[in-house]
């Protein structure tokens, strides 16, 4: 008899979920905002601060202010443990209600990019994603602001061959990657660099797992001897890396991580012998902006707030998690305002990205003011390339070190152009939008 | 009351060899059948299809072909991911090589790489056994998925390292792609995971079927009684990695849309192997039950708390999910070591004596 229970319980169970289908009802005035969040799997140390930083802006907002313009964010986590199965899952879960995409690995990216032109709902993947996806003639419904991997790996180049790029003719250049699409993202631009230049790439992949025991690599990079090691790292392979560059001695200045590789929680474990690894980064953390003290305020005291207690405030990626919110919630202020409604659907929040101005004035009004380098983003340009900073673990914390570094704009954009029609070849008869300059 | 199998008389062999020689089996799977060709595809929502129903039948497939090799003929195999990797990989190539060819055929095709792949990989089987040869497949395992990774021909030099299926047209009808509908997808999975399945269970009832079982139960005795183990043995990789290569194909081209190199590592390969026991060693049925406790269970617990208005964190849920699916296989496990296929059987046998039991 115990069978039967069991089976009925099961039975039912699966019924429910044929039933399930329909969504359920929501309240008109607040948009639903969903976001593919990671709290759990291997990569959840990196996930949770950036989670909880977009989180806490946005409650914030809704506490501060009452939402945008007196509309209510409905922000909602959707798990997927940085899983691409679970992403499209989540997606296909929250896309009859949501205004939004943020699909948070390239992966899940590259799965669900093909997907927004028929669905009409705009991606956005700040920092991540198909570095193409810039080109907004061909890549209509995603967005990659402020800076893409390509950027980031231009500005790297023009760092360490301080803004001189003929200074690196005969300099041998290696890319410490995670063998996965977002690893190899950058490598089409440091090989078309390369050629141009006259320095020599080689890229070292990492394979998953060999995340955490990376001897062979440093074993291949101590033989080469390349003059910069730039890394594109994330989760356990940051930590893993560091450990085996501190065993090695490869000296620490020459070593530079993407904005994923400059996480104070892998820099921990290494501690004071991680001190001058550096890190590309478009947020700097600012411990005292205003914007920090109405969410510590309104969220984190208030006791709303999943972050294990305020130092956490500070960290690199717990505010790069607020810049993420800034830009989605400044979307959908621009479509609210041009299209004079409250309550904006994908289609008006796609022109709201498009039509994003992020001065300086407006930077200081947000209370983010050394946050975030200012950018707009226009039909043909969804990125912005805002620019970024280079920033230097100190043994406690990371602090920027340079100027505000800024791509070569036009060797990335020709890049982009090729490599976004080839994929719109690829995915043929694919929409691009000619009207578009 | 319900499965009363009194005056249901057999006049011929050919009535007592039947597929279904109980009335009342036809009738379950004509219902099963009419679910699944009408009132699921009249009811199923864009979310239903793909992540409960497409994926179901998918994972079914692959199990059923990792099932014929392990649970028909006793080799143990732990690279049922990475034969499916050579089906995606060899459907695609097929595609991208061939555009014009019809996607029906190119996934057919591709089970035979699968196949030829299966058998190399098998050969081993002969001399090497139980969990000597699951190292063996191992092996296969790891060196497959390296090579999905390093061979960038197989991904046509793409920068990521991807494959992404292009948009094929079938008959005038959109299959494949972004913008085929889920309808589409859901009517030509099911066609080819129903012919499969008719294929598999008429191959292990007949006489190949049973050269498996015997060398399953005792390969020494199988051979005395005049068996070639070698072929026996190849057939059995050869037939279980032609289906799990096509489930793969059908993984990538009629479910994802895109996959990476390490999709088609480990997890994938324990997954598949946990449907198969789980669902039932030794047969067909099975792999549906297995498929749909471990595939569909978890996206369906992940919708309850919602509709139930439950205000749940979703990480917390996942965290339960997880707890959840565990304590029920482990429950399975220990209540049924034979699979959920073998409850269905006890559940079977009761209800034919039900309600007069000796």
């Amino acid at each position: 008899m115990k069978t039967f229970v069991k089976t009925a319980m099961l039975g039912a169970a699966l019924g429910v979920g044929a039933v399930l289908a329909a969504p359920a009802a929501y309240a008109q005035d607040s948009v639903y905002a969903p976001n593919l969040s990671y709290r759990t799997g291997p990569f959840a140390a990196t996930g949770i601060p950036l989670m909880d930083g977009q989180r806490d802006y946005i409650l914030m907002l809704n506490e501060r202010d009452g939402g945008v313009n007196g509309v209510k964010i409905d922000y909602d986590e959707c798990e997927t443990g940085y899983s691409t199965e679970k992403g499209v899952e989540c997606y296909e879960k929250t896309k009859s209600k949501a205004i939004v995409t943020q699909p948070w690995s390239t992966g899940i990216t590259l799965q669900v990019l093909p997907k927004t032109n028929v669905d009409k709902i705009p991606i956005l993947a700040p920092g991540y994603g198909f570095s193409p996806m810039a080109n907004g003639k061909v890549f209509q419904w995603a967005y990659n602001p402020p800076a893409s991997y390509w950027d980031g790996a231009s500005m790297l180049l023009n760092y360490v061959s301080g803004g001189d790029m003929a200074s690196l003719k005969g300099k041998k250049i290696a890319l410490l990657h995670l063998d996965h699409p977002y690893g190899k993202e950058p490598i089409p631009l440091f090989q078309a660099m390369a050629e141009k230049h006259g320095f020599t790439f080689l890229p070292v992949p990492v394979g998953l797992k060999e995340m955490q025991n990376q001897s062979a690599q440093w074993l291949q990079i101590r033989r080469e001897k390349p003059d910069f090691v730039f890394m594109w790292g994330w989760g356990a392979m940051n930590a893993g890396a560091l450990t085996e560059a501190v065993k090695t001695k490869y000296p620490m200045d020459q070593f530079i991580g993407i904005w994923w590789s400059g996480h104070d929680g892998d820099m921990k474990t290494v501690g004071e012998k991680g001190k001058g690894y550096k890190s590309i980064s478009w947020s700097v953390p600012v411990a005292d902006a205003p914007v920090m003290a109405d969410i510590k305020k309104h969220v984190v005291d208030a006791g709303k707030s999943l972050i294990g207690g305020a130092d956490d405030m500070d960290t690199v990626f717990y505010q790069r998690g607020v810049l993420i919110s800034m830009i989605l919630v400044e979307g959908i202020r621009v479509a609210q305002d041009h299209f004079d409604t409250k309550v904006v659907n994908a289609e008006q929040l796609r022109w709201g990205l498009e039509n994003l101005k992020i001065d300086d004035a407006r930077i200081a009004e947000l209370g983010m003011t050394g946050m975030v380098g200012p950018f707009s983003t226009s039909c043909s340009n969804h990125t912005g390339h805002s620019g970024a900073w280079i920033l230097q673990w100190d043994g406690g914390k990371f602090a920027p070190i340079s100027d505000k570094l800024t791509a070569d704009a036009e060797a990335i954009s020709a890049l982009e152009q090729v490599k976004a029609m080839e994929y719109a070849e690829a995915n043929a008869p694919w929409p691009v939008n000619e009207a578009c300059k | 009351m319900l499965y009363r199998i009194a005056g249901q008389f057999k006049t011929n062999y050919r009535a007592d060899h039947a597929l279904f020689p109980v009335r009342q089996d036809a009738v379950l799977l004509a219902v099963i059948l009419i679910c699944a060709l009408v009132v699921f595809p009249l009811t199923a929502s864009e979310f239903t299809f793909q992540a409960l129903l497409i994926p179901v039948l998918i994972y079914s497939l692959a199990a059923l072909g990792l099932n014929i090799l392990t649970g028909y003929a006793g080799q143990l195999s732990l690279g049922t991911g990475a034969f499916m990797g050579v089906g995606a990989y060899a459907c695609y190539k097929l595609i991208t090589i061939f555009p014009e060819m019809n996607l029906l055929v190119a996934i057919g095709l591709s089970g035979f790489f699968s196949a030829a792949v299966g058998m190399a990989f098998g050969l081993p089987s002969l001399r090497i056994k139980g969990f000597y040869l699951a190292i063996a497949t191992l092996a296969a395992q790891f060196f497959l998925v390296w090579l999905f990774e390093k061979w960038a021909w197989l991904y046509n030099y793409n920068a990521s390292g991807a494959i992404q299926v292009p948009t094929i047209d079938m008959f005038g009808i959109r299959v494949a792609g972004p913008t085929a509908s889920s309808i589409v997808q859901y009517y030509f999975v099911l066609l080819v995971v129903g012919l499969m399945t008719f294929f598999a269970i008429n191959i292990t009832r007949g006489h190949i079927g049973r050269s498996w079982k015997a060398v399953r139960d005792m390969d020494i005795a199988a051979e005395l009684v005049g068996i070639n183990l070698l072929r026996s043995k190849l057939i059995a990789f050869g037939v279980s990695s032609y289906i799990v290569g096509v489930s793969g194909a059908l993984f990538v081209f009629m479910w994802r849309g895109a996959a990476e190199p390490n999709l088609f590592d480990i997890p994938l390969s324990f997954r598949v192997l946990f449907i198969a026991i789980i669902g039932g060693l030794g047969s067909v049925m099975g792999n549906y039950l297995g498929a749909i406790l471990i595939v569909a269970l978890p996206v369906v617990l992940n919708i309850v708390p919602e509709a139930l208005g439950l205000d749940i964190n979703a990480a917390t849920l996942e965290h339960l999910n997880i707890m959840i699916i565990g304590a029920l296989i482990v429950t399975v496990l220990i209540v049924e070591p034979h699979g959920l296929a073998r409850f269905w059987a006890i559940i079977r046998e009761k209800l034919i004596i039900w309600p007069f039991p000796h």
